[in-house]
């Protein structure tokens, strides 16, 4: 592990630079998720006490199946080892013999690892996981980029060692910032997990939002994007605005109908008449529904009910205005001017 | 100007507007007389009045968006809540239910979909309404029909 900690610094660092385009939030990301790599190679490494043995035995077996890297037992993947042995069995006998005990040489060799690999549960158990994991991340990087993975990975089985499997990982966070990079440059069209395997459980969802933002480098920004600054003007305010906003409204406890004053119609919808602030800042009804103050009098006067969702006005305003004082209260009855009285001792007065 | 008056205007204005729209409705303003209009309704398909265009009267009063336009069938129709002679329509929206949100627009959807879903417990038409209730879907589909054919499809030859 020594090793690994002289050589993780440097690589942490080169990584960082590769990365700085990215911005801090990614960067922490893969701080983050390197640190559970490191964490997960600790507790791997305590379950085998017999450590270095085991890691270099299961390597082979678990690496070989996906990014092909036979580092230790056998020189070759297995697949073309099968090969050898069904060829030999079409020849003649002797060779056949001989093909046979090169065939059980071979395979005695190939049942090395597994045997070790059943030695050691556990331990074989989470390096399987491990590799399989920077395999499938290989894989998952698209076709267009297959090729330079898998020349990445024959470099690192020439200058890693197998013994020390950090630096493998270390050089794994390396490749897939290369790799990251040049598919930031070219297209994104890939599943892209950049960062270390282990951490895939707790970063998974972050990864998948995190292509947003550097795609829409590449691209405008949607006015309905997430990842969009706020401080860009709106492109059009009725559709950026619930988009931008929309998320936080919980948040700041906002109900539907102060919602809808950001989605407002220009004009009122019941005379037409265009809406001056005032009126857009009137909402008289929990639904939504703007219109001017002229027709919210004239309704209330006529027959009280929203014309969005025809409920009573008395009965479901509690932010109603004063505007329609004195001519309602004669036709209302003294329940409703509790009421109303109620809603207008609580009504705000940014309105007014 | 009055408020119907303006509220009209510009409901007229989008209909001019989006005029390929709603391919099912057609609004017409009389030429003179803004509170006069007519429409023209296809028949929702699969239903028996499929094929056929109906004709449509609205008076619209003078403080139009509080109430309701009044509208009636100009073209015969075998329908439960439309009466067979006066062609006056029954219809919540047209009556209580009315909303100043609604729009002659609007006004002429809901009557498709009223088309569509007939409602033979409050019948202005009481044998259409009677052969819906007593289950003669049957008997309801090939009168209906036959009005369709007769009233509201062009004659051919």
């Amino acid at each position: 592990m020594g090793n690994s900690d002289a050589a993780s610094p440097a690589s942490a660092a080169a990584a960082r630079d590769a990365k700085k385009k990215r911005g801090n939030r990614s960067a922490a990301k893969l701080k983050q998720s390197k640190r559970e790599t490191r964490r997960g190679q600790f507790l791997s490494k305590g379950q085998g006490n017999d450590g270095n043995d085991a890691k270099v035995a299961t390597s082979p077996t678990g690496a070989g199946s996906n990014a092909g890297s036979p580092i230790l037992a056998s020189p070759h993947p297995p697949l073309p080892r099968r090969r050898v042995d069904s060829r030999s069995r079409g020849s003649d006998p002797e060779d056949r013999e001989e093909a046979g005990a090169a065939g059980l040489e071979v395979d005695g060799s190939g049942l090395d690892s597994p045997g070790s690999d059943k030695s050691q549960g556990g331990d074989c158990h989470q390096r399987k996981g491990f590799s399989g994991n920077g395999g499938g991340r290989s894989l998952s990087s698209g076709s267009s980029v297959w090729s330079s993975s898998r020349s990445v990975s024959d470099a690192e089985e020439d200058t890693g060692g197998p013994e020390d499997e950090s630096e493998v990982f270390d050089d794994w966070e390396m490749a897939a910032d290369a790799l990251y990079i040049d598919d930031s440059s070219c297209n994104q069209s890939s599943g892209p997990t950049p960062t270390p395997p282990p951490a895939l459980t707790t970063a998974a969802p972050a990864h998948a939002a995190r292509p947003e933002p550097i795609r829409s480098k590449t691209r405008a920004w949607a006015p309905d994007d997430i990842f969009r600054p706020q401080s860009l003007p709106s492109i059009s305010k009725q559709a950026s605005f619930p988009a931008s906003i929309g998320n936080r409204w919980p948040e700041m406890g906002m109900s539907a109908a102060q919602q809808g004053i950001l989605s407002l119609p220009l004009s009122c919808p019941i005379c037409c008449d265009d809406l001056d602030p005032t009126d857009s800042s009137f909402c008289p009804c929990p639904c939504g529904f703007h219109m001017c103050l002229f027709c919210h009098n004239r309704i209330k006067l006529e027959d009280g009910r929203c014309p969005g969702c025809r409920k009573q006005y008395n009965t479901v305003s509690a932010a109603e205005g004063v505007g329609g004082g004195g001519g309602a209260k004669a036709a209302v009855g003294t329940g409703r001017e509790m009421e109303k009285r109620l809603s207008r001792s609580c009504s705000m007065g940014p309105s007014y | 100007m009055q408020a119907s008056r303006a509220r009209l205007f510009k409901e007229y204005k989008e209909v001019q507007r989006e005029k390929s729209a709603d391919p099912d409705i057609q609004l017409i303003c009389d030429d003179s007389n803004i509170f006069k209009w007519t429409a023209l309704i296809k028949g929702p398909s699969e239903t028996p009045y499929e094929g056929g265009v109906f004709q449509l009267a609205f008076a619209i009063p003078e403080q139009y968006p509080l109430l309701p336009p009044q509208v009636r069938f100009l073209t015969k129709i075998f329908h439960p809540n439309v009466h067979f002679k006066t062609g006056e329509i029954c219809l919540d929206i047209l009556k209580n239910a009315w909303s100043p949100a609604w729009t002659l627009q609007s006004v002429c959807r809901a009557i498709i979909a009223l088309m569509a879903h007939p409602e033979p417990d409050s019948p202005l038409n009481c044998d259409s309404g009677n052969l819906l209730r007593s289950g003669d879907i049957r008997g309801y589909q090939s009168m209906a029909r036959m009005y369709t054919r007769l009233a509201a499809m062009p004659k051919k030859g």
